[in-house]
């Protein structure tokens, strides 16, 4: 294996990476407001691709207006969802909620297929197809466009979880809830404002991915990776995110290298498991303590 | 009451064969197979309030270990294929619960999740044992000199595994470690501080979990007598959680409610596939804002009968809420 050859899985692997991190980093969002897990994130990035390549093929839109109809029905839809099922069952406990949010995925997925069919469509690319070379290295720009725009978003949330008002708000809530509410913050301000950002989250990687995967109601089964990725950063940890998804993306494109190529769709779980047993708080997550 | 009950319930059970069509007498096998996979979740969700997203991934090796063993083995009486296929997919649920259960929270959820994904993968790649995707027939079994041959000797076949496992879940909760995985489910804190180890008797769950759908895993590659691996996606795993929702978490009556309501469903929209996953999804969030504990609670609840439940059917106590830590 030449080091270029090298290079180039290793990108590849780093773009596929940056979409896990995005589903990662959306998972956390709502986990560290609620607590629970969001099984129907892969399938609201799903919806809000179609939405979005809908108004592509109606009204001949851009790729930019797409990208923007694309956040803003996700932006809808994960404040209708939270707002109208996940909010009555406010006081339900974790397991419920998981199921709740499975029979959405469910219904999204069915839904989407009545409306859009199950078929598989192609969807362009916000970038170019000209391979970028850079000495013996040749990169496709569909990657660098992936990790760039991903660097992007993670930047743009660290900033706004960093120095805006509800930003710190979040924060708050995911360290401790009833303190949060004791300062005044608005904790159900802060559910409907999480499962916003993560749908919005979920579809900006949506419509970067969907050039890749083809536009599918199956599209939303990248959550799963999501979720490994969380796990092996450290679950609730949103730099362990980012770095559990690069890590995942490269080992997954790696890994066939090396090993039987059928191993590839293996790796998300042969990952989750070693990392459970080596290292269970994940790569940069804290160690849990509970009060009893 | 409670005794007239059972024997009524028994004659239709045993009658039933002979009173209705054959199809129904294949479609109430599904039933019986699917009613143990449920027990066999239940085991896991009731005690230890985690669920598994990979029972189909289980069902799927002990399906195969069964076939297989059939094919290759034709002499071993079934029995002895039924509990090897159990033994197997009981220890991949050891070595998966191992480092799963250790922890608390929605790690197990996401691990099965995966696990199922990579059971079929490797269905797929062993195809010289499992054929792939041409899928592998399964031969009549044999019970010493009978061969079980009609949908009628499946059915009480079935029937008979059932309620050896059903006996067994319901007398769970008499044993030492019956004892221990109540208090489990009772107080994670408290039982730790009465010595029980948490991850010990978890991973005993969830592997006697494994055991039971490896078991009935083995049932339904003889009713069903085909096997591929589309037959095993996760939307199966789904049906399978669905059916204890829908019954009832952690009720073994539940259990065999939930199977039999999603199993009629699922037949009855066969013809609507594309529906399918909307109204279970809609079923899903319905049980749960509306009938948290299923039917069996529900019914519970109107009847005064069900004061005299057996142990391991009262609700759980209170359970950390959505925003608490877990």
């Amino acid at each position: 294996m030449t080091t270029a050859a090298l290079v180039h899985v290793v990108v590849s692997g780093l773009a596929t990476g940056s979409i896990y991190a995005l589903m990662a980093i959306s998972l956390v969002i709502i986990y560290n407001a609620t607590r629970t897990l969001n099984f129907a994130q892969g399938e609201i990035l799903m919806v809000s691709t179609f939405v979005g390549w809908t108004a592509m093929q109606v009204l001949r839109a851009p790729l930019v207006v797409v990208l923007i109809v694309a956040v803003a029905a996700a932006a809808g839809l994960g404040w209708a969802l939270e707002r109208l099922v996940i909010r009555h069952a406010i006081s339900a406990t974790h397991f419920d909620v998981l199921i709740i949010t499975l029979g959405l995925s469910l219904m999204l997925r069915s839904a989407a297929g009545l409306v859009w069919t199950h078929d598989e469509f192609p969807f362009p690319s916000l970038f170019g197809n000209r391979p970028l070379a850079i000495g013996p290295v040749r990169l496709a720009p569909v990657s660098l466009g992936i990790i760039g725009a991903s660097l992007a978003l993670m930047l743009a949330l660290y900033a706004l979880f960093r120095w805006t008002r509800m930003g710190r708000a979040m924060r708050a809530v995911a360290q401790n809830q009833r303190a949060a509410r004791l300062m005044g913050i608005s904790v159900e301000r802060v559910y409907s404002g999480s499962w916003v950002l993560a749908a919005v989250v979920g579809a900006v990687a949506g419509v970067l991915i969907a050039p890749v995967v083809f536009l599918s109601s199956k599209m939303g089964l990248v959550a799963i990776n999501g979720f490994t990725a969380a796990v092996l950063g450290g679950f609730g940890s949103m730099p362990g995110a980012v770095v559990g998804g690069m890590l995942l993306g490269v080992l997954e494109n790696l890994a066939p290298l090396y090993l039987p190529s059928s191993i590839k769709h293996s790796v998300p779980f042969l990952v989750m498991i070693t990392i459970l047993l080596v290292r269970p708080s994940g790569l940069l997550g804290r160690v849990a303590r509970r009060k009893v | 009451m409670r005794r007239a009950a059972l024997a009524t319930g028994a004659v239709v059970v045993l009658g039933l064969p002979w009173a209705v069509p054959r199809y129904f007498v294949f479609l109430a096998s599904l039933i019986v197979v699917n009613s143990i996979v449920a027990i066999g979740l239940n085991l896991l969700s009731g005690y230890t309030n985690q669920l598994s997203f990979g029972h189909a991934g289980f069902l799927a090796i002990g399906a195969y270990t069964g076939a297989l063993l059939t094919i290759h083995a034709p002499a071993l009486p079934v029995p002895a294929a039924l509990l090897v296929a159990g033994l197997v997919t009981a220890a991949v649920g050891l070595a998966l619960g191992i480092p799963c259960l250790r922890l608390e929270g929605l790690y197990l959820a996401m691990a099965t999740l995966a696990f199922g994904f990579v059971v079929v993968e490797a269905i797929l790649n062993l195809d010289w044992i499992t054929r792939g995707n041409d899928g592998l027939r399964v031969p009549a079994a044999r019970l010493g000199p009978i061969a079980l041959a009609t949908d009628t000797a499946r059915y009480y076949l079935t029937v008979a595994v059932a309620a050896l496992l059903i006996l067994a879940a319901l007398n769970i909760a008499r044993t030492r470690t019956g004892r221990a995985l109540l208090a489990v489910r009772e107080s994670e804190i408290a039982a730790q501080a009465s010595g029980v180890h948490l991850a010990a008797y978890k991973t005993l769950a969830f592997v006697l979990s494994a055991f039971y759908t490896g078991v009935a895993g083995g049932l339904f590659a003889l009713v069903v007598g085909f096997l591929s691996p589309d037959s095993f996606d996760v939307f199966l795993s789904v049906d399978f959680v669905a059916m204890i929702i829908v019954g009832g978490l952690g009720s073994v009556p539940g259990s065999v409610l939930g199977a039999a309501v999603i199993t009629t469903l699922n037949d009855s929209l066969a013809g609507f596939q594309n529906y399918r996953p909307l109204i279970f999804g809609a079923i899903l969030i319905a049980s749960m804002l509306f009938m948290p504990g299923g039917i069996a609670s529900a019914l519970r609840k109107l009847s005064v009968a069900g004061a005299a439940g057996y142990p391991g059917t009262a609700p759980p106590a209170a359970k950390p809420r959505q925003g608490d830590d877990p």
